[in-house]
């Protein structure tokens, strides 16, 4: 750990703190996660060799924020590990709010909301050719290089180990806004469309600036759901009626998407809707997503 | 949930047990990343005594613990790819124990499987105590960048043996099950390092379809040549190198008959066992049928 010195304290991911640090021998800028990983007498825990391998493994893509390195300190005789990240400045939440609020409020240029949806599908793609899910999507694990123009998918990975808690470590609630319904409702099945799900949220939010559904409790986060894309029918996702958590709800009618998203172009409304289907199976891929011809305008090439 | 992380060989991008991924995306990966995983010998400083003591002792941990054949070749794997990055100080031999034992601990993490290591080491005259193993469990990872989902020939015999017509369930599983046979004794072969996993894994199930299914070997080669990831001048490197394996044999024959191709890599071997081999083991007839059988073997496995 003496390679690298702390800076500031960035954050209090949910996991832990994350630190902005510098490597003393090249000056490059890195984000020092701490895990609650101990060692004990059998060694390294194989749930967090069998993580932090898989996790090196994703951050092969630059899509993904990549992990360089992994230190141990002996802290009272125990080690601890640190995981080192590349460091980026800022991530989409911030980003995002620097266009709502401060000196210069603006929407955010289509051509922009575009290219960071088009590298989050291409990163979201990319874990799940290799079987992984995030499930934890947000725009703060979303990290932004402003100058670059360049998304990457943070936090990745380690959600098996210490399971997607409801509380953080330090108490903060763990936000549901990006949440499927499926899992609001309690599926034991996690498929590759719960990141979609928040994949879509997160969409809308770069066009609103604002969260599409903020809700705060469960029971609430559903409700925003149902009143936006109405109370789901046994007809539309077959087997909703038997989830664990499902109760009687009010019957709403689905309201226009376009709507929720008044700036955004007719293709990207098609697109939303594709990612939002009640029905995971319905819901569209990432790679498929990538495809779709709210992209076609783009330069595909630069990615 | 847990179980999902689990290392499986043939398998080192995908969990076994999330949806299924179409195959064109994760072997592409593959291809691209099995570099990063390889031990070259040539321009390295392989140490290969170190690599021959090492290997002897993991394979006797094999037996003695009666461990999956897949965590010992993990091992070999992950002892391989830290002599390519480190050296052992010479004056210091017990090191390659502590580095072979180390590595069979990771492996064994990797898989999941329980192993006890202390009465295999007691065994042998040795005792790493716990701290020690860790702290060269942590020095190997840090040398190999805790990739430790390493790309071997087993992550490509499930694409490859998708060019085998016809692909029927019983026949493919043959032809994998002694392919694997090949992979697990080619792995002690030094010069089995310098070609990458996956034209080892092609020339293993050549070898292998040469053997079971002659008659569908022609067109399995043919079309396994005209795969875009294969290069094939060194897939038929390979497969000279893979047929001394599998035919278990060190025979000057191979020397003859392939000489004009590839003089470099046959003449490579050692052959100082087989003299002895002649007088003490087989009769004659069995010696001729054995030299036939594997000249034939060399010249199908030609690929130019």
């Amino acid at each position: 750990m003496e390679k690298y010195e702390k800076l500031e304290k960035v954050g209090e991911g949910t996991y832990g703190k994350v630190y902005k640090a510098q490597d003393k021998a090249t000056g490059q800028l890195v984000a020092l996660k701490k895990t609650r990983l101990e060692m004990d007498e059998e060694g390294i825990p194989p749930t967090a060799l069998r993580e932090i391998s898989l996790l090196q493994m994703l951050s092969r893509s630059i899509y993904v924020v990549r992990l360089l390195d992994v230190e141990h300190v002996d802290k009272n005789g125990k080690p601890l590990l640190y995981l080192v990240f590349e460091y980026l400045d800022t991530d989409l939440k911030k980003f995002v709010d620097s266009h709502r609020k401060g000196p210069n409020p603006r929407p955010l240029p289509p051509s922009v909301i575009q290219s960071f949806l088009y590298q989050l599908c291409k990163g979201v793609a990319h874990c799940h050719s290799h079987g992984v899910l995030h499930r934890d999507l947000k725009p703060q694990n979303l990290l932004v290089d402003k100058e670059k123009g360049i998304l990457k998918i943070a936090d990745l990975g380690l959600g098996r180990t210490f399971t997607i808690p409801l509380k953080s470590y330090t108490h903060e609630i763990v936000t549901l806004w990006y949440r499927a319904p499926e899992v609001l409702l309690g599926t034991t099945h996690y498929s590759t469309g719960v990141d979609m799900w928040s994949v879509g949220c997160i969409f809308a939010e770069m066009v609103r600036r604002q969260a599409l559904f903020p809700g705060d409790s469960e029971l609430q986060q559903l409700l925003h759901i149902f009143r936006l894309l109405g109370t789901p029918t046994e007809e539309q996702w077959p087997g909703v009626s038997s989830l664990r958590d499902w109760h009687e709800y009010p019957q709403w009618k689905p309201q226009i998407l376009a709507r929720a998203v008044p700036t955004l172009e007719p293709e990207g409304v098609d697109l939303l809707l594709k990612m939002l289907q009640y029905n995971p199976a319905n819901r569209i891929s990432a790679k498929a997503a990538m495809e779709h011809p709210y992209f076609d305008g783009l330069d595909k090439s630069q990615f | 949930m847990a179980s999902s992380l689990l290392f499986d060989l043939e398998n080192p991008l995908t969990s076994a047990d999330e949806e299924q991924h179409p195959f064109s995306d994760s072997i592409a990966a593959l291809f691209a990343a099995e570099s990063d995983h390889m031990s070259p010998i040539a321009g390295g400083h392989l140490d290969l005594s170190a690599r021959r003591d090492a290997v002897s002792l993991i394979l006797q941990a094999q037996f003695s613990c009666n461990l999956d054949p897949s965590v010992a070749y993990l091992a070999i794997n992950y002892v391989d790819r830290f002599l390519s990055k480190r050296q052992i100080p010479s004056d210091k031999p017990w090191v390659v124990r502590l580095l072979s034992i180390s590595c069979l601990s990771i492996a064994s993490k990797m898989k999941k499987t329980d192993l006890f290591l202390t009465d295999f080491q007691r065994e042998e005259g040795f005792i790493f105590d716990a701290k020690t193993i860790r702290r060269m469990e942590l020095l190997v990872l840090g040398a190999l960048d805790w990739r430790m989902r390493s790309i071997t020939p087993f992550s490509f015999l499930p694409f490859f043996l998708s060019f085998f017509s016809p692909a029927q369930p019983p026949l493919l599983h043959a032809l994998k099950a002694r392919a694997s046979r090949i992979l697990f004794k080619a792995q002690n072969e030094i010069k089995m390092l310098e070609f990458k996993p996956s034209v080892i894994a092609a020339a293993a199930l050549l070898s292998a379809a040469h053997e079971l299914f002659p008659i569908q070997f022609a067109s399995f080669r043919s079309a396994m040549s005209s795969c875009e990831f294969v290069n094939k001048e060194k897939l038929g490197e390979c497969c000279n190198a893979v047929g001394d394996v599998a035919m278990d044999g060190c025979d000057s024959t191979f020397e003859m008959v392939s000489s004009s191709n590839t003089p470099v890599t046959v003449l490579g071997r050692h052959c100082s066992s087989s003299e002895s081999e002649r007088t003490v083991g087989s009769s004659s007839d069995d010696h001729d049928l054995k030299k036939r059988r594997i000249s034939e073997l060399r010249g199908a496995l030609r690929l130019s």
